[in-house]
């Protein structure tokens, strides 16, 4: 299969080694507005076909797939322009700027008989693998009632927010979702799996930390809370913070048991709804759970002398079964109902949000105003 | 502030009225070329700094001379062509210290690399080009064919294989000098490279990955009876502003190392003294090329479930311990350390002395 690259930043060497762990695929050129980007890469991982145009690479080049890792205002043209000319697509999160470019993307890859798939490569790591395994196993005892995603960034490193704070004209300050557009893919897919395409409601919140206050954060918001429920009355919570530290769970609750994914530990962690009489209640349970953290120790130990332990195994993981699906004619990885359920819900957090704070601003004001006439 | 001693009819590459430009200007290097530059007496002076830059320390410097208020402090992005077009118009000398402290390969590239390109090109296009003084580093030699002890200088090869060190501020500065260089040969930029050994000071606390590494939880002193290749930080802007000003001396490189240069347990002993003690293990150099031989060969078997972060190539730069020499700093720039090694070090230890009298 023979691939292509398109943006040679920082997430296209994540790529590149994620293609080559995976068999008959070669990368066949790599593509960036600027050159001197492309042929670094090419350079590093020996690709000779560097271009600065897309057009110019899909003609030359003829890739089966283009993998496309720019800012994602660039995606929808991008994409376009690579389905048109007859490759499938792999398109880094956030998918795209809004529902509508998504929409229109899966319905141009389906005229064609194309395939696509988004970046939400955390769906594949090795505990989100074996969560699918047993809720199809029906461990939960039936289909889930309530979810919990919660995802935490670290601002401590101002490697990347010091860029995006420094300019209004970065990339990220035009997405409509700002930082958080350009985060939030990964905890609202791992919801969007589950819950009904036809959502009843979506309230959320959100405000700015401390932290990212001190750093100069203007108007942009980096604490987030929703609450969303579904036609089947299935709730879901979603927290993104930055003031919480080392949090990447998925939590799952239905009629019986419960999982709680740990992302961050690569750990998995059953919780099975049984009775205990009198104060067994008290001591049996915990052994449970340290039975389970036991079982994780040693299924991570494994992997780890198995060579599956690595940083990116969800990317390569996602990639091949993508590969795997053009190869066999197969559904992609990830459906495109739960791309596009991801996009709807992040469109309605980000409408919701600032237009929340563009409400407490002019409250603010007109609160400020009313104190100076009182002054005055 | 009294200017330095040294006269302005001294012939230099510029008029004291020639319009300079310092890049990363707010730096710990930049702030001190600028203030060495008032001191010399160059008072038409523009600091390039990013936007997310906090000024506290080049505003410091400035406030200390009277001219200060002049000098224009240049808000950019060095990505962004206008701004290096605005920033290189009328400009006769670019001292370019801004420098892409990157973990990712691509943005080293692009940090030290692209933002070159785009200054290069501005400073051909709407400059009065006299002299590019590119700031590189020693990151770039390669001494895996050198002999332990052996004289590492400018004749030395630079790395091949940056990715095989796990080195991407290393990569960068390949790339940035192989750019400037071709500038030298295709464009006629008059280009003059330095290239700093490990720069120390006042508001530089860390320790040098030279003497060793605290990657496990405790210190792991590798360094040994190696001599450091150290240099104060006012001893390299001394340098940095004299590769812009000495005439003839286009298309050069320089190595900036101080003399009297001490050794790696020295270090760590007066770091220990004076700063806090804490524990330590002394790994001798074979040993650590072994671990580090492991390493590298785990990381290869496994498909990089450890990153590469210690490998032979890595170990030799750091650990093999080399000999170093200024003679061409000296012989070709006229440079002599303004600060000589004893007082050097006392002011570096001093800023943990003072910080720990506040708190």
């Amino acid at each position: 299969m023979r691939i292509a690259i398109v943006g040679c930043g920082k997430v296209a060497d994540q790529h590149v080694q994620a293609i080559h762990r995976i068999s008959d695929c070669r990368i066949v050129s790599v593509c960036d507005r600027e050159l001197l980007m492309a042929k670094q890469l090419g350079q590093r991982f020996g690709v000779s076909q560097c271009f600065s145009d897309l057009q110019e690479m899909l003609g030359t080049t003829t890739p089966d797939v283009v993998h496309i890792t720019t800012p994602p205002q660039s995606h929808f043209s991008l994409a376009t322009k690579c389905l048109e000319s007859g490759s499938h697509v792999y398109l880094e999160k956030p998918f795209t700027v809004t529902t509508e470019e998504a929409q229109s993307l899966i319905e141009l890859a389906e005229s064609r008989g194309l395939r696509m798939t988004a970046g939400h490569n955390y769906q594949f790591t090795l505990e989100m693998l074996e969560m699918r395994r047993i809720v199809n196993k029906g461990f939960l005892g039936g289909r889930p009632v309530h979810l919990e995603s919660d995802w935490s960034y670290d601002l401590t490193d101002t490697s990347y927010v010091g860029p995006i704070l420094a300019s209004r004209a970065h990339w990220v300050r035009q997405l409509p979702g700002q930082l958080l557009h350009n985060i939030l893919s990964h905890g609202i897919a791992r919801l969007a799996e589950f819950l009904d395409d036809e959502l009843i409601e979506i309230i959320a919140m959100a405000g700015q930390s401390p932290r990212l206050r001190s750093l100069g954060g203007e108007e942009i918001l980096d604490e987030l809370r929703v609450l969303i429920r579904d036609k089947n009355s299935m709730t879901a919570l979603f927290c993104f913070s930055t003031e919480m530290k080392g949090l990447n769970q998925l939590r799952i609750c239905g009629p019986v048991n419960s999982i709680v994914v740990d992302q961050v530990s690569g750990s998995l962690i059953r919780n099975k709804n049984r009775s205990y009489k009198s104060y067994l209640t008290y001591f049996v349970p915990p052994l449970q759970a340290a039975r389970e953290h036991l079982r994780n120790a040693r299924v991570n130990v494994t992997n780890f002398f198995r060579r599956r332990l690595y940083q990116d195994f969800g990317m390569k993981e996602l990639i091949e079964r993508f590969y795997n699906s053009i190869r066999a004619g197969g559904p992609p990885p990830i459906p495109y109902r739960e791309i596009i359920l991801t996009a709807r819900i992040m469109d309605e957090i980000f409408a919701q949000i600032y237009r929340n704070r563009a409400v407490m601003s002019d409250q603010i004001t007109k609160q400020t105003a009313d104190y100076a006439d009182v002054a005055n | 502030m009294p200017l330095r001693e040294t006269p302005m009819d001294v012939r230099y590459l510029v008029e004291p009225s020639d319009c300079l430009l310092v890049t990363g200007s707010n730096g710990f290097i930049g702030a001190k070329v600028v203030e060495n530059l008032l001191e010399y007496g160059f008072t038409n002076l523009r600091c390039f700094v990013r936007p997310s830059s906090r000024l506290g320390h080049l505003r410091e410097v400035l406030s200390r001379f009277s001219v200060g208020k002049n000098v224009d402090v240049f808000t950019g992005d060095l990505l962004s062509s206008d701004d290096c077009r605005r920033a290189a118009d009328g400009v006769s000398v670019i001292y370019h210290l801004a420098a892409g402290i990157e973990k990712s390969f691509a943005g080293a590239f692009m940090n030290s690399a692209l933002a070159t390109r785009n200054l290069i090109e501005a400073f051909l296009e709407f400059g009065r080009p006299k002299r590019f003084v590119n700031v590189s580093s020693f990151a770039v030699y390669s001494n895996l064919t050198l002999k332990r002890g052996a004289l590492l200088d400018e004749s030395c090869p630079l790395e091949d294989a940056p990715q095989e060190r796990y080195d991407a501020y290393g990569f960068g500065k390949l790339k940035q000098e192989e750019l400037v260089r071709e500038y030298g040969d295709k464009r006629g930029l008059p280009y003059v490279i330095l290239r700093p050994a490990a720069v120390f000071g006042p508001g530089k606390r860390d320790l040098s990955g030279r003497i060793g590494a605290d990657t496990f939880g405790f210190f792991v002193h590798v360094g040994g009876s190696n001599l450091l290749p150290l240099t104060f930080v006012d001893n390299c802007a001394e340098a940095i502003v004299l590769a812009g000003l000495r005439p003839g001396v286009d298309r050069e490189i320089f190595n900036v190392v101080d003399d009297e240069l001490v050794t790696s347990s020295e270090f760590l002993r007066a770091y220990k003294t004076r700063v806090k003690p804490f524990f330590s293990v002394r790994v001798p150099y074979f040993l650590a090329c072994g671990l580090c031989l492991l390493w590298e060969k785990y990381s290869k078997w496994s498909k990089g479930q450890l990153p590469p972060a210690f490998n032979r190539r890595r170990c030799a730069a750091e650990w093999k311990g080399n000999r170093y020499s200024n003679q061409k700093l000296r012989e070709r720039l006229g440079w002599k350390p303004k600060v000589s090694m004893q007082p050097a070090m006392a002011s570096f230890l001093a800023q943990f002395e003072s910080s720990s009298n506040r708190g």
